[in-house]
């Protein structure tokens, strides 16, 4: 479903993203991890087509994306969150999801005049039915800024689903989760997965959500990948502990040291 | 009413058009230190097209209003690619641009013996439609109103539409608008242009009731003042940028304890304003709480407790 060819990004002299190769396959909950500064966020941002990529290639659903602007993506089907999060954050819950809907194709396609006037019934029938899902519907007045970190990063998947994506890229949704918030989640993505059919690309650190939610996993280090299979294959690789934990000096040679 | 007073109010309904130009821009998160160049080129062009064409006021208001959207449209492309002050630098550069060229532009046809039209730095004499129409200032200064009434009830009517929302959108976060699916570079251009085409106006306006133009009156200042205007009144309502032209011209310039302090009361005004109020007198939150106000003293009770099933007003607040 989604193909990244020998993407990377370099900013000035730093290799962000480096040759990478991924495959996400439609149905597939696919993991990205490595260690800050490997270019997990970096790698969503160029799905997006938030900034151009340096060499490399996106291609989605058989069809090449690559440098595509923000909204055309979303066009395409692809929605995203964001790892420090985005709302609009004096606007109520409501208006947050109310407003998200103002770039959608449904609004879009009504024609040149009616596109640009605002809020008919499909539109808040669909706000209303994801105020539903996020578990929000008692907080829809509150401007979202005072929302607690956990809820809104639950608006702001609302947010990405609100467009009714086939692909969705969450970059670290569990970041600052308590256990509680990241079990939620790991049932959210499930249902998503199983029972709405959305395809996931997930960044994650947390690793208790990320190997028993996803399907596949590739690891990044230095922009580079250094291994990818299922995660009970990613757990045991040698490389990616290394990545993690480090590899000290005198241990080296031998080649361990990171049990 | 005293010739003076006319003179005054018409000054504010002209510069009015100028600040609302510089509104629709800042509220998509827009600076432009240029709109002034879309004032002369409204200007010159509908005073050409009166003086020496021989069209009537309004087609040439049109006409005025037409070529300075044009003009923005072309500005757009390539500025709109810059972000934050990059933009603010090049529609800088391109004001300083226009006003050059039309510091050499001279295109004067003979009209009954004498010649009429743009004569490079000497000005452009004879735009004398108004006094030919034997218009009186009082009347025109009806007019310019009634125009500057008629651009702010558009303007309202887009803030309460998507268009409206998607602007304030993309003021807030860019970045974000844009994953939520808002086509940044369709939206801004469309900001520029309209905003143009309102300078545009007011540079009509103002040409017929001056009947004379000169390239230096639109210089740098004419822009920064424009812009000072929507960030004194605020960005919460079109009425802000007009708080501030009221404050600006209708007390400092006009009154006679300012003379010769404007400048330095204008200065200073803008600079406590930033410190104490960000986004102006009516910001956002201001405009907000005089709504909600109003709906409370002056709405029933049925309409009150629709609640949150309102779409939002100022969705970028």
């Amino acid at each position: 479903m989604l193909e990244l060819r020998g993407l990377s990004k370099h900013f000035g002299g730093v290799r962000a993203v480096d040759g990478l190769d991924v495959t996400v396959e439609r149905g597939q909950i696919f993991g990205l991890i490595g260690p800050n500064g490997s270019g997990k966020s970096t790698t969503v941002n160029l799905v997006c087509g938030v900034f151009p990529v340096t060499a490399g290639s996106v291609s989605f659903e058989g069809a090449e994306i690559t440098n595509s602007p923000p909204h055309v993506a979303l066009g395409n089907g692809i929605a995203r969150t964001f790892q420090n999060i985005r709302l609009f954050s004096e606007l109520t819950v409501w208006q947050n999801l109310w407003v998200a809907q103002n770039g959608q194709e449904s609004v879009r396609s009504q024609g040149f005049f009616s596109r640009w006037l605002s809020g008919n019934r499909g539109q808040r029938a669909s706000v209303e039915e994801q105020l539903e899902f996020s578990g929000l519907a008692d907080k829809r007045d509150e401007p979202a800024g005072s929302l607690a970190f956990g809820e809104q990063r639950r608006l702001e998947l609302a947010r990405a689903l609100a467009a009714r994506p086939k692909l969705l890229l969450l970059d670290e949704p569990a970041a600052g989760m308590n256990l509680e918030e990241v079990k939620q989640l790991d049932e959210r993505l499930r249902w998503l997965n199983e029972q709405q059919g959305i395809t996931i690309l997930l960044v994650e650190h947390v690793m208790e959500l990320v190997m028993g939610v996803t399907h596949r996993i590739a690891a990044l280090n230095f922009g580079r990948k250094i291994a990818e299979g299922s995660p009970a294959e990613i757990q045991q690789n040698q490389a990616v502990q290394e990545a993690y934990l480090g590899r000290s000096e005198e241990e080296g040679d031998e080649g361990g040291g990171s049990s | 009413m005293d010739e003076y007073l006319v003179q005054v109010l018409s000054n504010i309904g002209m510069i009015s058009f100028l600040a609302l130009s510089a509104y629709i821009l800042l509220i998509t998160g827009e600076i432009s230190f240029g709109q002034q160049a879309f004032f002369a080129i409204g200007a010159y062009a509908s005073g050409i097209a009166t003086a020496m064409w021989g069209w009537g006021f309004w087609p040439g208001l049109v006409w005025g209003a037409a070529a300075a959207g044009a003009a923005a449209f072309l500005l757009a492309w390539p500025t709109l690619r810059m972000r934050g002050l990059f933009f603010a630098i090049g529609t800088l550069a391109f004001a300083e641009m226009v006003r050059l060229i039309f510091e050499i532009f001279r295109y004067q046809v003979e009209i009954d013996g004498e010649l009429v039209g743009p004569n490079g730095s000497e000005g452009f004499r004879g735009i004398r439609y108004i006094f030919e129409q034997d218009i009186s200032a009082f009347h025109y200064m009806l007019l310019i109103y009634a125009v500057l009434a008629g651009v702010l009830a558009l303007l309202f009517v887009i803030e309460r539409t998507r268009l409206g929302a998607i602007w304030r959108m993309l003021g807030e976060d860019e970045l974000l608008a844009e994953t939520e699916g808002v086509n940044r570079t369709y939206y801004k251009v469309l900001a520029t242009v309209v905003a143009g085409a309102v300078a545009g106006i007011g540079g009509a306006l103002y040409a017929h009731m001056n009947t004379y133009l000169e390239p230096k009156i639109f210089n740098v200042m004419l822009g920064v003042h424009s812009l000072a205007y929507g960030l004194i009144g605020g960005l919460g309502t079109a009425f802000g940028p007009l708080i501030g032209v009221g404050i600006d011209i209708g007390l400092l310039e006009s009154a006679r304890i300012f003379s010769g302090y404007r400048m330095i009361v204008f200065g200073g005004l803008v600079a406590l304003l930033l410190i104490f109020r960000p986004r102006g007198l009516l910001d956002e939150a201001a405009v907000h709480a005089l709504v909600a106000w109003w709906r409370n003293t002056f709405s029933s009770p049925a309409k009150r407790s629709g609640g949150s099933g309102r779409p939002p007003e100022r969705p970028g607040a």
